[in-house]
């Protein structure tokens, strides 16, 4: 449905978005993980036909955005980071507006506007101001605004920043239908744990380089090649700490008080080895537990300069 | 064809800025206002006219009067007012950042600035419409004729066409509203300046290079004023009309386009409101196309595979 294609776009000399490669598949939804200043934004202005990209393609159900972009923008619903809304409209008179602005009908968009309002639950405000509604209310609004020419993909920029668990949960059963309905959805976040449950697959960018992409399952596979252990010892906590950093499989450690955190790659095998080394060296372990990997975890460390995280 | 002509920025503006009671009140208030001012001068004239000469002819050029007055009064409120409500369109939309959302429509850029030029357009294209029969007023004391009023009204919707694309421009150009809106203002009150100071010193250095007395020679750079344009209008007016034959100016109009084309300077003999309105209509064009560059979101042209 989406394939973006060796994506490139410059500020300047600054690289916000460096060789971007991925694909969703149809019906799917995408979490498009980073941390502040990744270049999600900026990616998905491309894909939303609102930016022209220094080079590379993106094709949207076949459709080359920057060469054909008015046929594009009628497959792409497009919510934007930070968005606002006119303050002399009332809710039905917002989703006309941007109905007719798509080329729709009068009769139909009356029709659309109706149900879109059902399913993102404002039907009781569609004779409200827009500007009086909550924040929450609005972007639901600014969800249905952009279902209403019927695209195929979603691109959602953040849609469930700042707003409460309540509210971010009723986005999220919204999304759910919206999966349900066929849509394919690209979903920006830099909260992985929290779009984690709802989505198919995730990619996780950082300035501007996709650092992986795939299946939830298949990331925390690849991540999960690499442990976390925490050890305690009785004493002697440099002579430990010395002795972890001369095995190879061991990427870093960080003390706190009596109790090291290690990260090391390799199997269960491994750690035993680790953990033979550190005993057959006299060293008072006293503890010695694995823990289990965590998506947020996992993303920082993905995406941390030095490999300390955990 | 219908579909073409539909706007759906216009549609809708027009729908929520016509609600309420406000472009009623406004409308109310200034028709109220011209017309306290028309009734003011009337009184003063004629108490003038009957103490020192009690001729009844006197009433042409009463009439006559009024109507400049009107006509000067109505298009300084076009300068002042214009600016105002165009210098805002879309830099107001970036503000509320809800031009991203329009530009991803189906809208291309033209139509979203036309659409906007428009609808800001429509609260003083209402109140100079709804002026008409305030015009038509002056009619009862002769001197002026339905034509004379409908090439005014047509100058004005010119003038409001050219003033309101520069605001457009602007507020396409800067990010703030603030910037724009003082710019608009700096740059028309400028241009206003300056193209008279040039073309007073161009009119002087030719003369004095020249001295031919039947040359007419009106520089360019007048031509960019709608100020003068209107004092040529109403000169025009004042003096042809009186004889009723106001349909010479188009005759001049149609005789230079269909015949005299070819000439030599053929432009400068239009008459110089009319040429005016060429100008304004030119560079109105230009701005609301420069603007549509501005907005639109793929700068470059487009590359091949
Ligand atoms: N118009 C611009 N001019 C120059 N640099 C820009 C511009 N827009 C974005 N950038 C830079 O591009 C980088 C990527 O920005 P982008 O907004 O895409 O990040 P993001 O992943 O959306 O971050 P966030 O989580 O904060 O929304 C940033 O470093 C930003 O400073
Ligand atoms: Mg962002």
């Amino acid at each position: 449905m989406l394939v973006i294609r060796d994506l490139v776009k410059k500020y300047g000399n600054f690289i916000a978005v460096d060789h971007l490669n991925m694909e969703v598949e149809r019906g799917q939804i995408f979490g498009f993980i980073g941390p502040n200043g990744a270049g999600k934004t900026t990616t998905m202005r491309i894909i939303a036909t609102l930016l022209a990209p220094t080079s590379g393609q993106v094709l949207v159900d076949g459709i080359d955005v920057f060469k054909d972009p008015i046929k594009a923008r009628g497959k792409i619903g497009y919510m934007p980071d930070f968005f606002g809304v006119y303050d002399n409209l009332k809710v039905m008179e917002y989703l006309d507006f941007y109905g007719s602005a798509y080329g729709i009908e009068y009769r139909q968009r009356r029709k659309i506007a109706q149900d879109l309002l059902e399913l993102v639950d404002l039907s009781d405000k569609r004779d409200a101001y827009v500007d009086t509604l909550s924040r929450g209310m609005k972007q639901r609004l600014c969800l249905a605004r952009c279902l209403m020419h019927n695209p195929d993909l979603l691109i959602l920029d953040e849609p469930a920043s700042g707003m409460d668990p309540r509210a971010r949960a009723e986005i999220k059963g919204i999304l759910k239908e919206l999966k349900r309905m066929g849509k394919t959805i690209l979903i920006s976040s830099h909260i992985l744990p929290e779009i984690a449950e709802i989505c198919d697959s995730v990619g996780i960018i950082d300035r501007g380089k996709l650092v992986i992409q795939g299946s939830v399952e298949h990331i925390m596979q690849r991540m999960t090649g690499r442990t976390a252990v925490r050890i305690k010892v009785l004493r002697d906590v440099d002579r430990a700490v010395s002795l972890l950093k001369e095995q190879p499989m061991v990427t870093s450690v960080i003390e706190e008080d009596q109790e090291l955190e290690v990260i090391c790659r390799g199997s269960d095998e491994d750690l035993w080895q680790l953990l033979r080394i550190l005993v057959n060296n006299d060293v008072p372990v006293i503890s010695f537990r694995k823990m289990e990997g965590n998506l947020e975890q996992i993303f920082m460390e993905v995406t941390s300069d030095e490999e300390v995280a955990l | 064809m219908k579909r073409w002509l539909y706007n759906p920025v216009l549609a809708s503006s027009l729908k929520t800025r016509m609600r309420g009671w406000r472009t009623a009140a406004a409308v109310t208030a200034y028709l109220g206002v011209m017309l306290f001012i028309a009734y003011i001068f009337f009184k003063i004239s004629f108490e003038n006219e009957i103490m020192h000469s009690l001729s009844v002819s006197a009433n042409h050029s009463v009439g006559l009067r009024v109507y400049m007055l009107l006509a000067v009064l109505q298009f300084v409120l076009v300068l002042l007012v214009t600016p105002a409500q165009t210098a805002g369109v879309i830099s107001s939309e970036r503000e509320m950042q809800t031009l991203d959302l329009l530009l991803c429509t189906k809208m291309s850029p033209l139509s979203i600035i036309i659409g906007k030029l428009l609808s800001s357009l429509a609260f003083i294209l209402l109140l100079v419409i709804s002026s008409i029969p305030l015009f038509s007023l002056v009619f009862l004391f002769g001197g002026i004729a339905p034509e004379d009023v409908a090439m005014l009204f047509l100058f004005y919707i010119i003038t409001a066409f050219a003033v309101g694309s520069i605001g457009v421009f602007y507020s396409a150009l800067f990010k703030r509203t603030v910037v724009s809106t003082v710019v608009s203002y700096v740059t028309i009150f400028f241009l206003g300046i300056v193209s008279v100071v040039l073309g007073v010193y161009m009119m002087a250095v030719h003369y004095s290079q020249v001295p031919r007395p039947n040359d007419y020679y009106v520089p360019f750079i007048l031509y960019i004023n709608p100020a003068v344009g209107l004092s040529d209008l109403l000169s025009r007016q004042a003096g042809v009309t009186a004889t009723g034959v106001s349909v010479g100016i188009w005759g001049l109009i149609f005789g230079v386009s269909s015949g005299l084309g070819v000439q030599q300077g053929w432009f400068q003999k239009l008459p110089l409101w009319v040429g005016n309105c060429a100008v304004m209509s030119v560079i109105a064009a230009l701005l609301i196309c420069a603007s549509a560059w501005i907005i639109r979101p793929y700068k470059r042209l487009r590359r091949k595979s």
